[in-house]
């Protein structure tokens, strides 16, 4: 069996059945949606540990760039159009960041009571969507996947999604769907010039052309901006953030965590995937300028965040912070940059999960995220509070946590880019999601505790505390360890890099053959 | 006179005929139960006549053509037609008289839906499309009673009547300037001698009639009231039947008088033409949809904006120098066509059953909570509301993908083209905003007091419609490969018979 369209067809198989389930019956829901995602991860583990000795069928681009696990079928034979499946090293941590998200945000949304069925409908379709993206090899799925992604979301914001002073989910959730999807329709326009250019929707064959040189440079400069922005728009880089923070804020826990886990990383991953490997002389040129923009992200999104009193738009700012720094590491078009960029999406992913599913853990019995009216919780919550203390100190890149090493790789590297006051700035920006973490850490953690929080109860069961020590153990795990990610990544990065790189050539090329 | 080739058409008016024949005998406690049979079984009949049997060829001394391009449009016209007879019948179970009137009426006006893919020249083209209009003045005042309907039917009738007057005017003024009405003359005219100032004029206003019938830019302020006031069956057959008949003869008088001076001077102000409607449309129907209260009314302009759609993959077909494009720019249309009728019938189900509780179809009392109210109805609404927005898994997608598509392939040898391709694009975040509004009553509030009964009963016809639709919704919008395939086969005909 193909691993990922098994892995596809797992969550989309598990939404089918959840149809057929009465609403009446919501433990039997919330099982079936458990045993799909468990599956799920258990494939995505095992791609994963097996990848680099696995014999499945490959392909292989002409710039040697490698997908494993390919199957193809025809799907519109008389427009050439086939649902193709397959992985290189970067879908495989994408992948696995997913599987984990979802299995965990699964296992925190056991409390949800109200509607349960839905509620378990939509989040299986949505990161049915989400897997669609990650494993799809042909850009009309891609597409297809991508807009699948986005709608369920509307739905979960706004049938469980929480209204605050600052933010209605209402607000929120329409906000989140208009701008995604006007990010992904200008996308379409360009992916549809990409194919009139190019006859085929294969994304490995339109690597293979790319790397021939079928783009000229014009066509890359017209369209790599609609393209590049229309993913922009989900990581979401300053100025088209403003989505973020408040669709984090209104929405459940378990859709936050996929939200800021593996959602914003789609946009990451595309202008990767399609418009930086499609496009590379254009990259060459508009990245550097991506450089700049993202140190708004890092510093302005931080400083927003400290002045932040509800926690969930203080993970939400923070987010937007540290997708800046993929969006760096992206912009490096180095080696160690990209891969640093990567790496933070996933251990970023983790992390903002981990942290949602704290603050969706307290909320339920507190019914406030303010910090005002927080303090001294650590008493009542040991667990989860020493859990969000490690979580604070994953997110300040603490070594030993995933997050160190990738934000180290993405600073180094933009160091070697050249790139000395993005590299300045975005370490000055550790020390604001410090700051701003541990003092959230000290107004709602520490202190005394105001007497109405006495009857709130601490994750007990150990299957309440699975899903968070699944999370925290994976950060340590990678923290140690980060070379198990960092060789499966490498061999997606190198193609992508050095296609930049040799766009970087012919342009110095022909200036410096011009001044002559 | 090769009758056979006309098979479906006879079975379909002799249904009509039956069905007002059987109404009239019928014990007057009977009145009405036999109607919907007959119509649905002849159209039924009339449907695998069309699918199952290929009829290829000429009759009627060459002015009805049968081929994969009439095979289409006849089986739209049928298979949707069941579809029609399904939403009716529950509503023509409360009427205490003319049932087979409706049904009769139904279904002429369908067979002039099945005859216009098969015309040959512009007066075939004009009959077919006055035995489509004038069934459907009848219809839109159907509810005599009440005067929103008879308020429909009378602006239907003069708006018609006018869009009738420059139809018939501009076909004149085609003949004195080519003269000739067949299609195969009027396109070697056009190759040969180009645009006459007069040849211009009989063709633009031929178009600004269709355009009327389309609801297009700036000829749709009809389309609102009329939508809004007729008996919710029929709005759901002006919608989708009508509006698709508008669409085919734009294709065939687009493919026969326009692209053949493609590329010229004339051909670059048709490519204007088209694709300043297109936009007007496109963007005139989406924003004055966003206020809308009224679900019927939010329809009517939701589908103007749908006819910019349309208007857009005619915009790439004019425009395009490369036949194969063509092609898929009129492929485009024809998809797009069978999906917005497939969704917009199965929206109409859903309204007809809503208001069929006697509140009226105001957004925030009538479908507020509509998922506690009715499980199944909210889903189908659901499903058909994101088809509209173009999102996967739906059927409009696949429209919407084919249209933009054409578009950017047009843009190739019109650069200028792709202009028209992000206006779509902004107009399906445009549209997507008031379809989102609806989902949310639906789904995240609380049913009002005002909206009806706790629970809708949905009569049976409903239910096996909806159960059709919500399967042909996602069934087409996955795998869409055979109705790509028989559409491309419809399109390469309609190049082919010119």
């Amino acid at each position: 069996m193909n691993l990922p369209l098994l892995v596809l067809l797992l969550p989309a198989v598990s939404t089918a059945v959840l149809f057929l389930v009465p609403a009446s019956k919501p433990a039997v829901v919330k099982r079936v949606a458990f045993v799909g995602t468990l599956a799920t991860l258990a494939v995505a583990v095992f791609m994963a540990l097996t990848y680099a000795t696995t014999d499945a069928p490959t392909e292989t681009a002409a710039n040697g760039h490698v997908y494993k696990h390919v199957l193809s079928v025809p799907w519109v034979p008389s427009l050439g159009l086939q649902l193709k499946l397959g992985v290189d090293g970067i879908g495989v941590a994408m992948v696995l960041l997913t599987a984990l998200t979802i299995f965990t945000g699964v296992c925190v949304s056991f409390s949800v009571k109200e509607r349960a069925k839905e509620f378990f409908l939509n989040l299986l379709a949505l990161v049915t969507g989400v897997f669609g993206v990650f494993v799809s090899l042909d850009l009309f799925f891609y597409y297809f996947f991508y807009e699948l992604a986005v709608i369920p979301m509307f739905l979960l914001i706004g049938c469980w999604g929480s209204t605050t002073k600052t933010m209605s989910r209402d607000y929120a959730s329409m906000k989140l769907v208009l701008m995604l999807t006007t990010g992904a329709v200008f996308a379409l326009v360009g992916l549809l010039s990409v194919y009139v250019k190019a006859k085929t929707f294969d994304m490995v064959r339109l690597e293979t052309l790319a790397t021939q040189g079928l783009f000229d440079r014009s066509f890359q400069m017209t369209w790599f901006p609609p393209v590049f922005l229309g993913f922009a728009a989900l990581v979401p880089m300053w100025p088209l953030h403003s989505w973020s923070p408040g669709g984090h804020a209104a929405a459940p826990a378990a859709v936050s965590m996929l939200h800021a886990g593996v959602l914003m990383k789609l946009g990451a991953y595309g202008i990767l995937r399609v418009a930086v490997t499609y496009m590379p002389d254009a990259a060459a040129v508009y990245l550097p300028w991506v450089g700049v923009l993202c140190c708004f992200n890092i510093v302005y999104g931080g400083l927003v965040a400290m002045a932040q009193r509800d926690m969930k738009f203080v993970v939400g700012y923070s987010s937007s912070s540290h997708m800046g720094y993929v969006l760096l590491g992206i912009a490096t078009a180095n080696v160690i940059g990209v891969q640093g960029a990567v790496f933070l999406m996933f251990a970023h992913g983790i992390m903002t999960a981990l942290a949602f599913s704290l603050i969706g853990f307290f909320y339920e019995q507190t019914h406030t995220r303010m910090l005002e009216d927080l303090g001294g919780l650590m008493k009542k919550l040991p667990f989860v509070g020493t859990c969000f203390v490690i979580m604070s100190m994953a997110s300040a890149g603490l070594p030993g946590f995933a997050n160190f090493v990738s934000e180290l790789l993405v600073i180094v590297g933009a160091w070697h880019a050249g790139m000395y006051v993005p590299a300045v700035l975005a370490t000055w920006g550790i020390v604001v999601t410090g700051v701003y973490l541990l003092r959230t850490v000290k107004d709602a953690f520490l202190g005394t505790m105001p007497r109405r929080w006495e009857g709130l109860v601490d994750a007990r069961t150990p299957f309440q505390k699975m899903p968070f020590v699944v999370l925290v153990s994976t950060l340590l795990f990678f923290g140690f360890n980060p070379q198990a990610l960092l060789t499966l990544i490498s061999d997606g990065v190198k193609p992508i890099v050095s296609a930049v790189d040799a766009a970087k050539a012919r342009t110095g090329g022909v200036e410096t053959g011009s001044r002559r | 006179m090769n009758l056979h080739l006309i098979l479906p058409e006879i079975v379909v008016v002799a249904g009509g005929m039956l069905a007002v024949a059987v109404d009239l005998l019928a014990p007057a406690s009977r009145k009405g139960r036999a109607a919907p049979w007959v119509a649905g079984l002849a159209l039924l009949a009339a449907t695998l006549l069309v699918v199952l049997g290929r009829p290829e060829g000429t009759s009627f001394f060459g002015h009805h053509r049968s081929d994969a391009f009439s095979r289409f449009v006849r089986a739209v016209a049928t298979g949707g037609g069941v579809l029609l007879v399904l939403i009716s019948a529950p509503y023509t179970r409360r009427m205490d008289r003319g049932h087979g009137e409706f049904y009769g009426l139904l279904l002429f006006a369908l067979v002039g839906v099945m005859l216009v893919g098969a015309v040959t020249d512009l007066m075939g083209l004009f009959v077919c499309l006055e035995l489509l209009t004038i069934t459907s003045y009848v219809l839109a005042a159907f509810k005599r009673t009440d005067v929103r309907s008879a308020e429909a039917g009378l602006k239907y009738l003069v708006v018609g009547a006018v869009s009738s007057a420059f139809l018939l005017f501009g076909v004149a003024t085609v003949y004195g300037a080519a003269g000739s009405v067949e299609f195969a003359s009027l396109s070697a005219h056009v190759v040969g001698k180009g645009f006459s100032p007069l040849l211009a004029l009989g063709t633009g206003m031929m178009l600004v009639g269709l355009f009327f019938k389309v609801s297009a830019v700036p000829f749709h302020v009809w389309a609102p009231d009329v939508y809004q006031g007729a008996p919710t069956p029929v709005t759901a057959f002006l919608s989708s039947v009508s509006k698709s008949a508008g669409f085919v003869l734009l294709l065939r008088v687009a493919s026969v008088l326009v692209v053949p001076a493609a590329g010229t001077a004339s051909g670059d102000a048709w490519v204007s033409f088209f694709g300043v409607a297109a936009s007007l449309t496109l963007l005139y129907g989406n924003l004055a949809a966003i206020p809308q209260k009224d679900v019927k009314r939010l329809l009517a302009y939701s589908s103007i904006g749908h006819a910019g759609y349309m208007l857009l993959g005619l915009a790439a077909l004019v425009a395009t120098a490369d036949p194969t494009v063509r092609v898929d720019a009129a492929t485009a249309v024809l998809v797009y066509v069978f999906a917005y009728y497939v969704t917009t019938t199965t929206a109409f189900t859903v309204v007809a059953v809503v208001s069929a509780q006697g509140k009226g179809h105001r957004a925030e009392t009538a479908y507020a909570g509509l998922h506690r109210r009715s499980p199944l109805l909210a889903f189908a609404m659901l499903l058909a509301l994101l088809s509209l927005a173009g999102v996967p898994p739906m059927a409009g997608l696949i429209g919407k993908f084919l249209v933009f598509w054409s578009v950017v392939g047009a843009a190739q040898s019109h650069p200028s083209v792709v202009v028209l391709g992000l206006v779509g694009a902004l107009g399906v975040v445009l549209s997507l905003y008031y379809y989102l509004l609806l989902i949310r009553e639906m789904y995240a509030k609380d049913p009002s007091p005002e909206g009806g009964p706790a629970t809708i009963r949905v009569p049976a016809a409903a239910r096996v419609s909806v159960a059709i639709g919500i399967a042909a919704l996602v069934g087409l919008g996955i795998y869409w490969a055979p109705v790509y395939d028989v559409a491309r086969g419809a399109a390469e005909a309609l190049f082919a018979s010119r």
